[in-house]
């Protein structure tokens, strides 16, 4: 298939000129290449090249990923396909950034000026000290990270996020990146359709792209973004009113909230608990466990967990930690999170992994720009292949649901 | 006086890893990958310039396609294309003519020595 699918601009989105836009289109169109072209080629070399060099060298097979990878590092082929997404990555912050740099003062008033129109709440501490597994590497090589302010209300690193995510995606999250809370959405609205959440948390919301969702969903309830870094939550607050959404935002830490006990009735997060640490990621699921009221469910979409998959999935999922500056990539997924959940003080048969389907086929039904039927059938019916972007069909959640009898202060952090 | 405009930041944090043996392949990869980057503008460029100008009444692609080059045409061309590969294979060029001088290494090195030495 040919993957046309544009993003929807709103007022605080840069503008590209047409040179800067067919950059960015080309690192999209290089990315697709890598995963549809190249990414194949790695399984019969390893299969035929590396497993019969490692048996003549150590006198059994690779065991697991990291056996893999050790010898999968020496063959040129793979060398070349590592190379190529690493220089994609670079390319495709590299090209937007442009774009951002020569409008930078421009869009930091317009989103001061977005903001200043709308009666959702922008909370931004004085003396916010963000976490180191955010500071200590720039995560997936953005340049400056989510916390990097290089003027007065700066908002860069935010506008740089909304679209250089849309060209990783190679724009499978939809017109507006928000797939992964749309198919949250979808996903409650058809398994636990008497569910009215009126308080809803988004954590590590970044920009809030699967944030806004919930209140198209949920109108009437109570919206809140939270995420470390004020120039990711500012363009958040200013892009939400661009789109005519009124959804507060905060700079707040998932681990320890300014929010009282049982305060949500929903607590989710995406592509959030990947980004953070061993350490943060059981305060994550305990503050959620305080945060949510009697009857609340804490959903994380994220990456799955690597034991229901053979050693050479896990070794090309993992590329992403050695490749992509995502040093919790693979660790993550070996933690056991209905243990952490329990540990957090949920009933653990009240925990769950289930399939939320991507919402693609709604951005081809509304005729998108470059959502073509076909397309987004192609997306929305892959077979999940490890090092392609979006596993095939659904995102893999978590689910928890408290105790609709649950003392409030159980187990609060 | 103008206030100075912001500028992102450029790099990220993180050491890049390498993923050739080769010493400089890594950076030379990335450099051939940004040429091929402005290519793909320059075909989208170039694309954009025939659809906005069919826009406007004029069929640009079809021109081109029936276009018969006269001889001052095929001679600008082929004199392009000439200089073009003249640029693009420099190194081969200047390889030859060492070759033809019989430079050496040891003649440079001979020549700094030379020179420094008072």
């Amino acid at each position: 298939m040919l993957n046309t699918f544009q993003q929807l601009t709103h007022p605080v989105l840069p503008t590209p000129t047409h040179d800067e836009a067919a950059r960015q289109e080309f690192t999209k169109s290089f990315k697709n290449f890598i995963q549809q072209k190249l990414l194949p080629g790695l399984t019969p070399v390893y299969r035929n090249r590396v497993v019969p060099a490692f048996e003549r060298a150590h006198g059994r097979p690779p065991a697991d990923r990291r056996d893999i990878r050790s010898a999968m590092v020496r063959e040129l082929y793979f060398q070349h396909y590592a190379a190529a997404n690493r220089i994609a990555q670079e390319l495709l912050w590299e090209s937007t950034n442009v774009t951002v740099d020569r409008q930078l003062p421009e869009l930091n008033a317009k989103a001061a000026e977005l903001s200043a129109k709308t009666a959702a709440r922008l909370d931004i501490p004085a003396g916010f000290v963000p976490p180191r597994y955010v500071t200590a590497v720039d995560i997936h090589c953005m340049p400056g990270g989510y916390t990097t302010e290089v003027a007065k209300e700066d908002i860069s690193v935010g506008a740089l996020y909304d679209r250089g995510v849309y060209l990783y995606a190679m724009g499978y999250m939809g017109p507006l990146n928000d797939d992964m809370g749309r198919s949250v959405c979808n996903y409650l609205k058809r398994r636990i359709p008497d569910f009215k959440p009126k308080r809803i948390l988004d954590m590590g919301c970044t920009v809030g792209h699967a944030t806004l969702p919930y209140k198209e969903l949920f109108p009437d309830a109570e919206v809140w973004g939270i995420d470390v870094g004020a120039p990711v939550v500012r363009y958040a607050h200013a892009r939400a009113a661009g789109l005519g959404l009124e959804v507060n935002f905060a700079q707040m830490n998932a681990e320890e909230t300014r929010f009282p006990d049982g305060h949500f009735d929903l607590v989710v997060s995406h592509i959030l608990l990947h980004e953070t640490s061993a350490k943060a990621m059981p305060r994550i699921f305990q503050e959620c466990h305080r945060l949510l009221a009697p009857g609340g469910y804490m959903i994380h979409a994220d990456l799955p967990p690597f034991d229901l998959m053979d050693p050479f999935t896990q070794f090309i999922l993992d590329n992403e930690t050695w490749y992509n500056n995502e040093p919790f990539w693979g660790a993550m997924r070996e933690m056991n999170q209905y243990d952490l959940a329990e540990r957090a003080g949920f009933d653990r048969a009240e925990v769950r992994f289930d399939t939320a389907p991507m919402a693609v086929m709604e951005f081809a039904a509304q005729a998108a720009a470059g959502y073509s039927e076909e397309a987004a059938t192609a997306v929305a019916d892959r077979e999940f292949a490890a090092g392609e972007y979006a596993p095939g069909g659904g995102w893999e959640v978590l689910i928890a649901h408290k105790s609709a009898t649950a003392a409030i202060n159980k187990d609060a952090a | 006086m103008t206030t100075p405009r912001p500028h992102v930041v450029k790099d990220a944090k993180g050491k890049r890893p390498t993923f050739y043996d080769a010493p400089g392949l890594d950076q030379a990869m990335s450099m051939i990958l940004v040429m091929a980057n402005e290519i793909s503008v320059l075909h989208d460029r170039l694309d954009s310039a025939e659809r906005v100008a069919k826009a406007q009444g004029i069929d640009l692609a079809a021109g081109i396609e029936a276009l018969v080059l006269d001889q001052p045409a095929l001679e600008a061309r082929e004199a392009w294309r000439q200089d073009f590969l003249d640029r693009l294979f420099y190194l081969q060029r200047k390889e030859a003519a060492e070759a033809a001088q019989a430079d050496t290494t040891e003649r440079f090195n001979r020549t700094i020595e030379e020179i420094a030495t008072p």
